[in-house]
C-alpha cells in the first residue's frame, strides 16, 4: 500500500515538475546572454501543443521508430522509482539497486540510438553513435562514482542512501563532496550538455542528443522530450537528496509530502539554475577532448575511494 | 526412467551416426530429414534425463561399459552435471530444430549427410564430457568432440579460408589437450585414481601447478585471450547452426572443466581467484573492443563469445576469492552470477548465431555493410535478432541483465570486507567490467541498427527473405527462455533454495507493463492520432539513397579513435600529381591497417619457431637404413638407462 502510494506520488510529482527545470535552465542562459529568454512554463506549452500535431514518419522506417517513445518513457518513469523525490517508501524488492537504476536508463539510451538510425539519415546516425561511444566511456565513471558513494555510505541501494544522509548531515563528509563533483559531472554528460553537446542545436558539431530525435514528430517528440527531462530531474535529484536531504521525509503524510515537493522544487531549481551558469561559462569542447572531462570525473570517484580506505 | 533415457540417448547418437554415414552417399532429403527429427528426438531425452536429475538433486550414476579396472566409462551425474548438460540439450533441441531447413540450404547431399552424422556425434560428445565421472573419460570424450567439431567446421572444405582456419582451430584444441593430459596425469600420479573427486594431501605448490596446467586446458578451449584466436575464424567459416552449438554450448564445456575442478576437486586458494579474474577481464574488455571493429557479422559474435567467457570467469574468479576468504555468501553470488551467465549466454549466443545464419543464407554474404533495413523483409527474424541483442547488452528485464547484475553486487558487496590491496583490484576490475558492458550495448546498436533498421544497402538485402517456420521456431525457443529466465530470475533461485539480494525482476516487468498500458492510453486520449509518411530529412536533397546511410565503419569510428592504442590501426596514403607544385590530383592510394597484435607477436613467433625446430628435426630423418637402425638403438639405451635410473 505504501508502495503503491509512493509510486504515484513520486511519478506524478516528476512528470510535473522536470518540465519546469528544463525551462528555468533555458531561462537561466537567456539571461546571462542579455535576453529576456522564453516564460518558465514554456516546456508545459510546447507538451501540450506537441500532442495536437500530427506524427510524420519517414517512409524509410520500422517498428523500432514507433515502439522507441514508448520504451523511452516507461523505462525512465520505472527507473524514476528508484530516486525518491518527496519521501522514502518502506524497502520494497530491490528497487533502488544502483544498478539496476542505471540499466533501466541504458535501455533507453539503447532504444533512442536504435531509432536515431531508423530513418536512414546521416544526422541520426551520427548521434546515436556518438551517444553509444560517450555512454559506453562515461559507464565505468558513473559506476565508480555509485559504487564510491556505496563505499562511503555502506549500500548500494538509492533509497538507503537517502535514509543514512537524512540521519547525519552528510554536507561536511568530505568524501561524499568528492563524488558529489563526480555526479555533477555525470549529470552534464547524461543530459546532453554543454561542454558535452549543446542541447539547442542539432548542428554538424554537437549532434548528438538532438540529432537523434530529429525525426520524431508530434505526440512521440512530446514523449521523447519529457523522458529527457525525467531522466534529467533524477540525475539533479541524486547528489542534491544525497548532499542536502532537507524536506525528504521517511512517512507519507500530507503536509510533510506537500513540504518535501516545496523544498525539492526549490532545491532543483537551485541546480538547474547552476546548471544554467556552467553551461553559459563554457563553449562546446572537441569531441575527443570529452574522455578527459570523464578522467577529471573518474579522478574525484577514485580519490573518494582512497580516502575512504586510508581513513 | 533416468537410466533408461541415458542409455537410450548414448545408443541413439551413435546410430544415427552410423547410419546417416553409412547411407551418406546415396540418400536423399526425406531420409536425411528421418535423421535430423532422430537428432531432435535424442536432444529432448537427454534435456528431459537433465531436468529430472537437477530437479531430484540426487546424483545419478552408470557405467555402462568397462575396458580394463581402472579405465572404464563411468559417468556421474550431479546438480552441477546436470544444469550443464540441460544448457547443452536445450541449445541442441533448438539448434537441431533450426536445422531441419537450414541443412538443406547448400552443399551436396553427401556433404550434408555427413553433417548431420556429426552433428549427432559432437552433441553426445559434449553430453558425455560433462557426464564422466573419470578423467579417462573425459579426455575420451573430449577428443571427439574436438575432432567432430573440426570436421564440422570443414563442412565449406572447398573454400581455402574454411581450410585455414579448420587446420588453427584443430592445433589450438590438441594443445589444449596437451594441458589437460597432463593435469590429469599428475593428479593420477599423486592419488592414484583416474576418478574426479576431492583431492586430498597434495601440497600447494604441486595442487597450484596442476590446476594452472589444467586451467591453460580449458581456458585454450574457452576462447580466452590470449589464446582467443582460433574462436573467430572457426564460428565465421563453419555453417551457422554448428557455430550456435560451438558458441553456446562446446566453449561451455570448458567452462564446466573449470568449475568442477575449482570447485570440487580443489579449493582455491585467493590468488587463483585472481589469475581467473585477470584473464577473465582483459578478454571481456579486449573481446568487446574488438567486436566493434569487426564487420564480418559471425566474426562480431564470436568476438562477443570471447567477451562473455570473460564475464564468466570473473564470476567464477569472485567465487575462489571470497571462498577462500570464508564469505560464504558473496562466493555463493559471484559463482551463481557465472553460472546463470554460462545459461544465459547459450541461450542468447546461440539465438543470435541462428538468427545471424538465416541473415547470412537470405543475403549471401556477412558483411554487415552491405545488410540493412531487414527488419521489413525478415520482420520475425529481426525481432529474434532484438531479443537476443537485448539480452546481450545486458538490458533489464532480461536475462543477461541479470546475471550482469549478480556480478556487479558481488562486485560492491566485496568492499567492506576484502583486504586494501585487494579492493583497490576489485574497483579496477568493477571499472573495467562496466566498460565492458557499456561497450557491448554500443556494439549491439551498430549490430542490429545497421543490419535490420533503415535502407537495403545492397541488391541482395532488398531481396531478402524471410526464412522458414522450423528455423524461426528453432529460434524462438531459446528467445522465450531469454525473456522467461529474465523475468523470473528471483522465483528460480528461490524455488533452488537461494535467496540472493537481487531486484525481483517480476516486479519491474509488471511495473514496466503498467507504464505501458498508463502512457499507452493517456496518449490515445489527449494526443492526435493523425499519422502520415513521408520521406527522411535529407538537408533539402530531394531523393535519398543507401549511400546516404550511416556505415558499420561510420559508426564505430569514435570508438576506434578514443581506443586507438588498443587496436594500433596505421593509416598510409600515397599521391600523385600531374604538376611540380602538387596541385592536380593524378591517382592515389589509401589504406587502413589493424595491427593484428596477437597474431603477429605470440601465435607467429611461437609458429616460427616450431618450424624452425622441425626443419632442424626434419634433417635427422632423410638418411639410410643404417642411421635409423643407429638411432633405434640409441633410443633403446636412453631408456633402458633411464627406466634404471627411476626404478
Amino acid at each position: 500500500m505504501d508502495f503503491v502510494v509512493y509510486t504515484l506520488i513520486n511519478t506524478i510529482f516528476v512528470l510535473l515538475i522536470s518540465p519546469l527545470f528544463m525551462s528555468l535552465i533555458k531561462k537561466v542562459k537567456a539571461f546571462v546572454q542579455g535576453r529576456r529568454g522564453p516564460p518558465l512554463l514554456q516546456t508545459y506549452f510546447m507538451m501540450g501543443k506537441l500532442l495536437k500535431k500530427e506524427r510524420v514518419y519517414s517512409a524509410n522506417t520500422s517498428l523500432v521508430m514507433r515502439i522507441t517513445p514508448y520504451i523511452e518513457i516507461i523505462f525512465i518513469l520505472v527507473a524514476s522509482l528508484s530516486v525518491p523525490l518527496v519521501f522514502i517508501p518502506q524497502p520494497v524488492a530491490g528497487i533502488g539497486n544502483v544498478i539496476l537504476f542505471l540499466y533501466l536508463m541504458v535501455v533507453a539510451k539503447f532504444f533512442m540510438a536504435l531509432a536515431g538510425l531508423d530513418a536512414g539519415s546521416t544526422f541520426g546516425g551520427m548521434g546515436s553513435s556518438r551517444e553509444m561511444t560517450f555512454s559506453a566511456i562515461v559507464e565505468p565513471v558513473v559506476i565508480v562514482a555509485f559504487a564510491a558513494m556505496g563505499l562511503v555510505l555502506k549500500t548500494a541501494n538509492l533509497h538507503q542512501m537517502f535514509g543514512i544522509s537524512l540521519e547525519s548531515a552528510l554536507i561536511t563528509n568530505p568524501a561524499v563532496l568528492l563524488t558529489s563533483v563526480s555526479l555533477f559531472i555525470i549529470l552534464i554528460v547524461e543530459t546532453s550538455r554543454i561542454p558535452v553537446d549543446n542541447p539547442e542545436t542539432h548542428l554538424e558539431l554537437t549532434m548528438i542528443h538532438e540529432a537523434m530525435i530529429l525525426e520524431y514528430s508530434g505526440p512521440d517528440l512530446a514523449l521523447m522530450e519529457i523522458s529527457h527531462a525525467v531522466k534529467q530531474t533524477l540525475l539533479i535529484a541524486i547528489p542534491v537528496n544525497i548532499l542536502v536531504p532537507w524536506g525528504l521525509t521517511a512517512s507519507p503524510t500530507v503536509p510533510g509530502v506537500l513540504l518535501a515537493m516545496i523544498s525539492f522544487a526549490l532545491k532543483g531549481s537551485l541546480v538547474a539554475v547552476i546548471i544554467g551558469f556552467f553551461e553559459s561559462m563554457f563553449a562546446k569542447s572537441r569531441l575527443f577532448r570529452l574522455p578527459g572531462l570523464f578522467m577529471l570525473a573518474l579522478f574525484f570517484s577514485f580519490s573518494t575511494i582512497l580516502f575512504e580506505l586510508l581513513s | 526412467m533416468q537410466t533408461n533415457l541415458f542409455l537410450a540417448g548414448l545408443i541413439l547418437y551413435p546410430a544415427i551416426t552410423i547410419a546417416a554415414l553409412a547411407t551418406s552417399s546415396k540418400a536423399k532429403m526425406f531420409f536425411r530429414q528421418t535423421i535430423l527429427w532422430l537428432i531432435l528426438l535424442a536432444n529432448l531425452m537427454f534435456l528431459v534425463f537433465s531436468v529430472i536429475t537437477f530437479i531430484s538433486g540426487r546424483t545419478f550414476y552408470i557405467t555402462p561399459y568397462q575396458l580394463t579396472a581402472s579405465l572404464q566409462f563411468d559417468f556421474a551425474v550431479d546438480r552441477l552435471g546436470a544444469f550443464f548438460m540441460g544448457t547443452t540439450s536445450l541449445v541442441a533441441v533448438s539448434v537441431s530444430c533450426y536445422s531441419l531447413r537450414y541443412v538443406e540450404h547448400s552443399g551436396t547431399d553427401a556433404g550434408k549427410n555427413v553433417m548431420a552424422a556429426i552433428t549427432s556425434l559432437f552433441i553426445l560428445s559434449m553430453l558425455l564430457v560433462i557426464a564422466s565421472a573419470n578423467t579417462f573419460s573425459f579426455l575420451f570424450w573430449w577428443e571427439i568432440m574436438s575432432i567432430a567439431s573440426f570436421f564440422l567446421v570443414m563442412h565449406e572444405r572447398d573454400k581455402s579460408e574454411t581450410r585455414k582456419s579448420a587446420l588453427f582451430y584443430l592445433i589450438m584444441t590438441q594443445m589444449s589437450t596437451v594441458f589437460l593430459m597432463f593435469g590429469f596425469l599428475a593428479i593420477y600420479a599423486v592419488t592414484g585414481s583416474f576418478n574426479i573427486q576431492p583431492v586430498s594431501g597434495i601440497s600447494l605448490p604441486l595442487a597450484s601447478a596442476i590446476f594452472l596446467s589444467l586451467f591453460i586446458g580449458f581456458i585454450i578451449k574457452a576462447g580466452v585471450m590470449p589464446f582467443h584466436k582460433w574462436l573467430p575464424y572457426a564460428h565465421s567459416a563453419s555453417p551457422s547452426n554448428i557455430s550456435a552449438l560451438m558458441s553456446g554450448v562446446m566453449i561451455k564445456v570448458a567452462i564446466y572443466g573449470i568449475v568442477r575442478y575449482l570447485m570440487i576437486v580443489f579449493s582455491p586458494v585467493w590468488w587463483w581467484g585472481l589469475i581467473i579474474l585477470v584473464f577473465g577481464t582483459f578478454s571481456a574488455l579486449l573481446g568487446v573492443i574488438y567486436a566493434l571493429k569487426e564487420h564480418d557479422l559471425k566474426k562480431l559474435l564470436a568476438y562477443h563469445s570471447i567477451e562473455n567467457i570473460g564475464i564468466i570467469l570473473i564470476g567464477i574468479g569472485l567465487y575462489a576469492i571470497f571462498r577462500s576468504y570464508g564469505l560464504q555468501d558473496l562466493a555463493t553470488l559471484s559463482l551463481l552470477g557465472g553460472l546463470f551467465h554460462t545459461f544465459n549466454h547459450a541461450m542468447f549466443k546461440s539465438l543470435l548465431f541462428l538468427t545471424a545464419g538465416s541473415v547470412v543464407n537470405a543475403t549471401g554474404t556477412r558483411n554487415i555493410e552491405e545488410m540493412g533495413g531487414l527488419l521489413k523483409t525478415m520482420p520475425y527474424t529481426g525481432v529474434l535478432f532484438l531479443v537476443g541483442s537485448v539480452a546481450i547488452a545486458a538490458l533489464p528485464p532480461l536475462n543477461g541483465f541479470v546475471s550482469e547484475l549478480m556480478i556487479f553486487q558481488s562486485f560492491l558487496q566485496s568492499f567492506t570486507v576484502v583486504g586494501p590491496l585487494l579492493k583497490i583490484v576489485m574497483f579496477a576490475g568493477l571499472a573495467l567490467f562496466a566498460l565492458t558492458s557499456a561497450l557491448a550495448a554500443a556494439c549491439f546498436v551498430k549490430a542490429f541498427g545497421i543490419v535490420f533498421l533503415a535502407m537495403p544497402r545492397s541488391e541482395a538485402a532488398r531481396k531478402a527473405t524471410e526464412v522458414s517456420p522450423y528455423m524461426l521456431f528453432g529460434s524462438a525457443i531459446l528467445a522465450v527462455c531469454c525473456i522467461f529466465s529474465g523475468i523470473f530470475s528471483y522465483q528460480i533461485f528461490m524455488a533452488l533454495g537461494y535467496n540472493l539480494a537481487i531486484p525481483d525482476m517480476m516486479l519491474i516487468g509488471l511495473l514496466l507493463f503498467i507504464a505501458l498500458i498508463t502512457v499507452w492510453l493517456a496518449v490515445r486520449v489527449f494526443a492526435n492520432r493523425k499519422t502520415r509518411i513521408s520521406e527522411t530529412w535529407g538537408c533539402g536533397l530531394t531523393s535519398q539513397n543507401s549511400r546516404m546511410e550511416y556505415t558499420a565503419s561510420g559508426f564505430s569510428e569514435p570508438i576506434l579513435t578514443i581506443f586507438r592504442p588498443v587496436y594500433r590501426t596505421n593509416k598510409w596514403s600515397e599521391r600523385w600529381f600531374f604538376d611540380a607544385g602538387n596541385s592536380l590530383f593524378k591517382n592515389g592510394h589509401a589504406a587502413i591497417r589493424t595491427f593484428k597484435l596477437f597474431e603477429e607477436k605470440i601465435y607467429l613467433p611461437v609458429a616460427r619457431f616450431v618450424q624452425r625446430f622441425s626443419l632442424y628435426v626434419a634433417n635427422l630423418q632423410d638418411v639410410d637404413l643404417d642411421t635409423y637402425i643407429l638411432y633405434s638403438f640409441i633410443a633403446i639405451i636412453v631408456l633402458v638407462l633411464t627406466m634404471g635410473w627411476l626404478v
